[in-house]
């Protein structure tokens, strides 16, 4: 009930914050309504990175406590990167193509470790199909989970470590967080659609991972189904070997 | 293509994005838990069998 409640919000919340986002706040001086694709990358973005963190934080508790449920909670994560941080590249290409006059460029350092991370996330979910054996899925994963985790604040402070096309934060880094680069009502919008995105974030996780717990479950059924059936075929074959021993002159 | 365009494109595909993998989230959540109902019910109608034998 309380994530139905929880879900009802994220919805009310986004598209409260959507029509903010593009009905309310004006379109800026220099980008035009091109800068409103902002309010939905920037968000995307946060969610990949958040994601990663999770999965990340997740797969080291799991390799602590050999807890699957913390298993469950990295693999939900790392689907979520896999969409957010796809979805900040397709936004980030959508606001490119009218500012900078290309879709994409290669030698963009945030871009190229952006598309490394979404290689990795994607790379993460194709590991765990590799073996059926869920303790030793789990630990495997949790290990490709910090290694794109490890991605996370390269893709952060490429923007200020090298240059490239794309522009240094507006407001994320500590000297900008109180004077950010932007008039307060785009910052306003920004963070409203940055709640909301965070808050539908949180309902699409509880869900996935309620998803990945009956799937665990499913498996393990099915698991110790066919080894119950192997053993009761063991059992029946040594009988039958049994009596045509004792059977034999 | 007009700058709208751009935005319109950005905005459709990751909303419309979000709103369909919720949509099919569900839609798997559901028919999990129905399966996981239906394999739980056999194994206890199994297991009350065995009990009346």
């Amino acid at each position: 009930m309380k994530t139905r409640i929880l879900g009802v919000v994220a919805l009310l919340a986004v598209l409260a914050a959507a029509a903010n986002a593009l009905f309310v706040v004006p379109a800026d001086l220099n980008q035009g309504d091109a800068q409103r694709i902002m309010y939905v990358h920037v968000p995307s973005a946060w969610l990949g990175y958040l994601s990663g963190g999770v999965t990340a934080l997740a797969g080291i508790g799991y390799l602590w406590k050999r807890d699957l449920r913390l298993d469950a909670i990295a693999l939900s994560a790392a689907e979520m990167g896999v969409m957010f941080t796809a979805f900040a590249i397709w936004g980030g290409m959508m606001w490119a193509r009218p500012i900078w006059g290309v879709f994409w460029q290669w030698e963009d350092p945030r871009l190229t470790t952006t598309a490394l991370l979404l290689a990795l996330y994607a790379g993460y979910l194709l590991f765990r199909r590799l073996t059926d054996d869920p303790h030793r899925r789990a630990a495997r994963a949790a290990v490709v989970g910090l290694v794109a985790a490890a991605d996370i604040p390269i893709v952060h402070f490429s923007v200020e470590w090298w240059r490239g096309l794309h522009q240094g934060p507006t407001i994320g880094s500590p000297d900008k967080l109180l004077t950010p680069a932007a008039p307060s009502q785009f910052v306003i919008a920004l963070l409203a659609m940055l709640g909301a995105f965070t808050l539908a974030w949180a309902w699409l996780m509880i869900r996935r991972y309620q998803l990945a717990r009956i799937q665990w479950q499913l498996e393990e059924h099915g698991r110790l189904g066919r080894l119950s059936a192997a053993r009761r075929a063991a059992t029946s074959t040594s009988a039958s070997v049994q009596a045509s021993t004792e059977g034999a002159p | 293509m007009t700058d709208v365009w751009y935005v319109v494109a950005g905005w459709v595909v990751i909303s419309g994005g979000m709103a369909l993998y919720a949509v099919t989230l569900l839609r798997r959540l559901r028919g999990t838990r129905e399966r996981s109902l239906k394999i739980r019910r056999g194994a206890e109608a199994a297991a009350s069998d065995e009990g009346s034998e």
